[in-house]
């Protein structure tokens, strides 16, 4: 009795000390400090035989965890069951979540590990602490469901469904996640199944709510909108297309405009629609792979801005690294490069080289690249000959290199090139 | 480039760090993140559990790392750890550990070490009050202490914290005399400072960021079995070397011949380097000056430029998209981009760190997939620069706070950009932040929200990450994590094309270094004990590679100490994981045994470092009565001996050539600094006038009445004193013709008067008929002998720098093409006042010698 309410006086003065974990003045706090203090001897009074063996077992089973030494961790956490009766009170609360956090991922890798084992585990978890009975009932559904067991993940949760807390959200979509996946599947190709018919119609319910909060719901948003799809409900998709696309509590997320973009492209949406959409994307992600398309609107449109814009998004895309062998991209600025100065439109060309021209020739124009592409594309090499001989004129490395090149196949588009660039370099117009 | 086409659902929110209260399991279980994203999951789930890798697993072959190379010649000492820095009597197991810096230990440490510096001017000002010579005390006042008794009392107890030392009446009454004044002094202006620099120490010990990024690098050679280590040797780490190993398939890293080396003139930091455009470029960052080399085909280093980084360099960066431009970035805010061939080019620049207030002066710079745009990283966060746009603008990357359900105390401590353009590998956009407690992968095309989030739990601080190429096609890349005690983790990533990056099985621990202590044969406890503390030395580095050629996939890794040691593990991946596969435990081989022992035996070869710091050895009456003269010394004690002894002036040529000496630079008085007010007087011969102008200030009428009785007391003598001084003429300096140069006159700002001043002391204008006794005294002195061989330790070293005529020649786009020459006792530890040693050290090394020319005998400098 004297030990408990020790503990409680403890455990209350000791909470009030929480800042002292972290180191006066600099606010950073350190997981090693305890490493730190715990060399320094002390007259004081230490830590009880309880608490030690139990952290030092605690220590051995994430050692074992992280060298996959499942048995051996296994084996640990059987001994480590004991700090449920720690007389620690903070301890004693923290213990089922670190327990099952352990001995979860424990029979996850565990070889001898099977459904019933974990389920055992879990069953049990859930009843030690009314706090986590929620977190391990939906992260046991969530394994139920990886192994296929649809129906049993469904009873496990649905007792919870009426009173799931608004926090926790991110683990309700997880798992609605999988519904859908799975639901999807039943639409399309088992229709009878008209139990999960309803159920999917009664969670889109609660999704609808629940997308309206800010985050990242993406395979949740799909799935809905397929779902209203399928429904019919064209309006109902594209609010929440667009809702999801443009709220700014939102992160800026790419995928949210892209499915607007696919929405409104299966809509069979005006272009106008689809540039403005793809505008907004172009700002996000410069060298996202829809941005070709992009280019392919705007050169088709009848608006001189969209063309200048479509010369900016060409140099955009290729001044990213992932996407400097991007052959089309090349293809399309080479062609787009001699179409604008066709077009009179020399100015755009020199806005756009401006900011580049400090950099681009040694990113994409140097002859360590020239040799490269030549040996490895030797059409991307030709496309990029030309760029650069358009830009940086005819004595530029890479397209000499690419000129004096002999090559049976590509003669004739070499002496194109050369052709071309003679035509209508940037660097001497005059010629 | 494809953007994952369907992201983990996460919630967003905005806010501090610490607020979230959402339930933090998703970031431990690295099941859940294997389980939970729709790609994993095969369309035929019915069948049973998804596929995962679950044996996916870098086996070591050892079960600890083995040296390659044999240790240096330079003694190395682990320094300060917590026992000399906190408090030892506090009560250890507290839920929320407590850390109190034991400043009293350390300033009683201080006080016995160097007692002359502490209380020289306080025994100057009590000279009335000590009485050195004589059994009794012929004067019947009672603030007179015969000091040669006092001595007695005290000789033989030990020093600090006794307890039971006896106190006699004498002891006691010096107490209560001088306890004010020299408990205030010492107590207020030393405490406040020791206790500034123990907390310099301590947090330098919880985290050393210097060396962020690490200082070891592999630049791979012309085949992939052979290529160069580069690292920092020698006790300062300032000897760049570049060591040949060739890897072969089968066996062990060889180190092939001696390595080359340069020599640089400050300790190496940080080492990187990267293959651009098959071009090798390394770049080297030092406490104020980062350097760049080009590596030739042949593996030999060109210089290409140096740049002084003036307040101090906490980055640097190779670009992995143009040869040859860098990013780096100072204590002062700024990020540049630097190229040999354009210079620098200020791209961002702000002292105030970028989420909240954070008062550490880290920052970091790296690439991002465009070329022009860096992010710039501080505690707080990451934010996106465009080189090009305009100043002030960027979008965060990464915020500390609620976005990535930060916790409290949450801080950053790496970034990294993890761009690689080959096709079967990450996203090219992705840069991985490590903190404390976890490791974030950030998509810049995505900021705030983390891809991917895993609690590391790493016992020590992350600084050191690499991204390796898959070892085979089709394999998860292997991201090792290292942290400063040595401890290595090594994560399986995946996701390429449509997919988000995600763990591909459990994550692993590699073995550390210390674990290598089973290798090695017992030894007798003493050179166990130096053994053990060498394998703990804290790792600066982390260099791997996979040799592309061989059948099966290799993983060699190196790891550098701050000893200079160099480990190297090698790692095989596990063949065919079946279902039934477990962690087979390595075991030493003989030829592992043989190298450790090699090892050893040249380990022990090593002269171990000199102490730091050992007790005093207490008897004052042995001092006293110790009459024997040092066999060697240098010339300007024994001159000034011989001076004293035949009461003549001490000139310039008795003290041989003086090292030209440049002036001691003007103090600065600062505004409410009593310490160095009072210096400055003292200097000025006005110390009397001070401490009268000091006495008025301070007996205001707040006292308690019975120590202002002290006081005057104290002060009544004082005043006595001060009045038999001839001020006027201790005020103006006296007129030497023995000067060498107007500019030699001495008048050190800061320097604390060291024991040359004592002795100087006892020749003062004292009462006429003590003089012929102290004189005699003063002859007989041991201290002689002993202080200006104390004083000379930092001459001698100090004069190396003084010496070595390359300053920096700062060129006018601010590189310089030779960094100072410049040593540190211990390059490690003393990191952040080395400007400031190298200014303050000169003003030290003049003071005993410029003193020592001083005429001190009929006119002596008032105060000295």
């Amino acid at each position: 009795m004297s030990d408990f309410s020790e503990e409680l006086i403890r455990s209350k003065t000791e909470d009030d000390k929480e800042e002292s974990c972290v180191f006066s003045g600099t606010g950073m706090s350190f997981p090693w400090l305890q490493k730190h203090i715990g060399t320094v001897e002390t007259g004081g009074k230490k830590e009880k035989d309880f608490a030690q063996t139990t952290s030092a077992c605690l220590g051995f089973i994430q050692e074992a965890l992280l060298k996959h030494q499942w048995q051996q961790a296994a084996d640990y956490m059987h001994s480590y069951f004991q700090i449920l009766e720690d007389s620690d009170s903070h301890k004693r609360q923290a213990a089922p979540e670190i327990i099952w956090k352990l001995g979860s991922e424990i029979l996850f890798y565990h070889p001898k590990s099977s459904v019933e084992t974990f389920n055992t585990f879990a069953d049990r978890m859930k009843n030690i602490g009314v706090m986590n009975y929620l977190k391990i009932s939906l992260q046991h559904a969530l394994y139920l469901l990886h192994h296929g067991m649809l129906e049993d993940a469904n009873r496990n949760l649905s007792f919870h469904c009426t009173y799931i807390p608004h926090l926790l959200y991110p683990f309700i979509l997880q798992l609605l996640d999988y519904r859908e996946v799975v639901h999807e599947d039943d639409y399309a190709y088992n229709t009878a199944s008209q139990n999960m018919f309803d159920h999917s119609w009664k969670t889109s319910v609660n999704l609808r709510a629940l997308i309206q909060t800010p985050g990242v719901w993406d395979p949740f948003v799909k799935s809905y909108v397929e779902m209203l799809e399928f429904y019919g409900d064209q309006d109902g998709a594209r609010e929440v297309l667009t809702n999801y696309a443009y709220d700014e509590k939102f992160p800026s997320n790419p995928n949210a405009h892209i499915y607007l973009y696919n929405f409104l492209k299966r809509e069979k949406a005006p272009r106008e629609k689809l540039i403005s959409v793809l505008k907004i994307l172009y700002q996000i992600v410069p060298s996202h792979k829809l941005m070709l398309e992009f280019h392919r609107l705007l050169r088709k449109s009848e608006k001189e801005d969209h063309h200048k814009l479509g010369l900016e998004v060409l140099f955009g895309v290729l001044d990213f690294a992932g996407c400097t062998k991007n052959i089309t991209a090349w293809k399309y600025l080479a062609k787009y490069l001699r179409q604008t100065l066709m077009g009179n439109h020399l100015a755009w060309v020199q806005e756009e080289w401006k900011t580049r021209k400090n950099w681009w020739p040694s990113f994409h124009f140097s002859s360590f690249w020239a040799k490269s592409d030549w040996k490895e594309d030797k059409a991307l090499a030709c496309e990029k000959a030309l760029v650069a001989g358009i830009l940086l004129g005819k004595g530029c490395r890479y397209f000499r290199f690419i000129s004096k090149q002999d090559d049976q196949v590509l003669r004739k588009k070499i002496k194109q090139i050369k052709k071309s660039v003679k035509k209508h370099s940037v660097v001497n117009p005059g010629l | 480039m494809d953007f994952p086409s369907s992201l983990r659902p996460t919630l967003f929110r905005t806010g501090p760090l610490g607020l979230s209260n959402v339930p933090d399991m998703s970031f431990m279980c690295s099941w859940r993140d294997t389980l939970t994203l729709p790609e994993s999951l095969p369309k035929n789930s019915e069948n049973g559990a998804p596929h995962l890798s679950t044996g996916l697993l870098w086996e070591p072959e050892t079960p600890g790392p083995l040296p390659l190379l044999p240790p240096g010649p330079d003694p190395w000492d682990p320094g300060v750890t917590a026992q000399d820095l906190l408090f030892r009597g506090g009560f250890p197991f507290r839920r929320k550990p407590q850390a109190v810096l034991d400043v009293t230990e350390q300033l009683s440490r201080f006080l016995w070490d160097h007692g002359d510096i502490a209380f020289a001017p306080l025994g100057k000002l009590m000279l009335e009050n000590f009485k050195l010579e004589g059994a009794r005390s012929r004067s019947k006042k009672k603030t007179v202490v015969s000091v040669k008794r006092l001595l007695q009392d005290l000789g033989g107890h030990q020093p600090w914290g006794c307890p039971w030392a006896f106190l006699s009446f004498r002891q006691r009454r010096f107490s209560i005399l001088g306890g004010p004044v020299l408990g205030k002094s010492v107590a207020s202006l030393l405490g406040e400072l020791l206790y500034e620099e123990l907390a310099t120490r301590w947090e330098q010990l919880l985290l050393d960021d210097a060396f962020t990024g690490g200082a070891l690098a592999w630049v791979p050679g012309r085949t992939a079995q052979v290529g160069q280590l580069v690292y920092p040797a020698g006790g300062a780490l300032d000897k760049l070397c570049f060591q040949e190993v060739s890897l072969t398939p089968g066996g062990d890293p060889q180190a092939l011949g001696d390595p080359g080396h340069i020599q640089l003139q400050g300790p190496v930091r940080q080492v990187v380097t990267r293959t651009v455009q098959g071009e090798s470029l390394l770049a080297v960052r030092s406490d104020y000056h980062c350097a760049l080399w080009k590596v030739s085909k042949q593996g030999r280093p060109a210089p290409l430029q140096v740049l002084q980084v003036g307040k101090g360099a906490t980055g640097i960066s190779l670009s992995p998209h143009l040869p040859g431009e860098l990013a780096v970035c100072s204590r002062s805010g700024a990020v540049c981009l630097w190229t040999p061939q354009d210079g620098l080019q200020q791209v961002y620049k702000d002292p105030e760190t970028l989420v909240f207030c954070d008062p550490s002066p880290w920052r970091w710079a790296d690439f991002t997939a465009h070329p022009r745009v860096l992010t710039v990283g501080d505690r707080t966060g990451v934010k996106m620069i465009d080189a090009q746009g305009p100043p002030g603008c960027g979008l965060l990357l990464f915020r500390g706070g609620a976005e990535a359900s930060c916790q409290k105390g949450e801080r950053v401590l790496l970034t990294q950009y993890l761009g690689e353009c080959s096709p079967e590998s990450l996203h090219p956009t992705l840069h991985l932040i490590c903190t404390q407690f976890s490791l974030y992968l950030v998509d810049e095309r995505l900021p705030l929200v983390p891809m991917l989030k895993w609690n590391h739990d790493l016992p020590s601080a992350p600084l050191w990450a690499q991204l390796l190429p898959p070892p085979r096609p089709g394999c998860p890349q292997p991201l090792l994590l290292g942290g400063q005690g040595g401890h290595l983790q090594l994560l399986h990533l995946t996701g390429e094309g449509a997919s988000a990056p995600r763990l591909a099985g459990p994550p692993q621990s590699l073995p550390s270094s210390s674990d290598s202590l089973s290798a090695f044969p017992l030894l007798e406890p003493k050179s166990q004990w130096r053994l053990q503390e060498r394998l703990k030395a804290p790792t600066i580095g982390l260099a791997a590679t996979i040799p592309s050629s061989a059948s099966e996939p290799v993983l060699s890794l190196f790891q550098l100490s701050v000893a200079g040691d160099v480990f190297y593990q090698r790692l095989h991946l596990q063949a065919d994981p079946g279902p039934n596969s477990c962690a087979s435990t390595a075991s030493w081989t003989p030829q592992a045994t043989a190298c450790c022992s090699r090892w050893l035996k040249a380990l022990l070869k090593v002269p171990p470092a000199p102490p730091v710091w050992a007790a005093p050895t207490f008897s004052h009456r042995r001092l006293l009565g110790r009459m024997e003269q040092r066999e060697v010394e240098p010339k300007g004690p024994e001159a000034l001996r011989a001076a004293m002894a035949e009461g003549r002036l001490l000139r310039q040529r008795d003290l041989g050539s003086l090292p030209s000496a440049e002036p001691p630079p003007t103090p600065e008085p600062g505004p409410e600094d009593e310490l160095s007010t009072r210096l400055e007087a003292a200097w000025e011969g006005q110390l009397a006038t001070w401490w009268e102008r000091q006495q008025g200030r301070s007996s205001g009428p707040g006292r308690q009445p019975k120590r202002r009785k002290r006081r005057t007391q104290l002060s009544s003598t004082f005043s006595s004193l001060s009045g038999r001084l001839d001020l006027s003429d201790a005020t103006s300096p006296p007129h030497s013709p023995d000067r060498a140069s107007p500019e030699a006159r001495p008048r050190p700002p800061v320097t604390p008067p060291s024991q040359e001043s004592t002795q100087e002391l006892w020749a003062r204008d004292v009462p006429s008929e003590r003089q012929q006794t102290l004189r005699d005294y003063m002859a007989r002195l041991p201290l002689q002998g002993d202080t200006p061989q104390g004083v000379s330790l930092p001459l001698s070293q100090t004069s190396s720098i003084r010496a070595t005529p390359s300053r920096p020649q700062t060129l006018p786009d601010g590189t310089a093409e030779l960094p100072p020459r410049r040593k540190t006792l211990r390059g490690a530890t003393v990191s952040s006042s080395q400007t400031s040693s190298i200014r303050a050290t000169p003003s030290r090394q003049q003071a005993p010698v410029l003193s020592g020319s001083q005429p001190h005998r009929k006119k002596p400098r008032m105060g000295f």
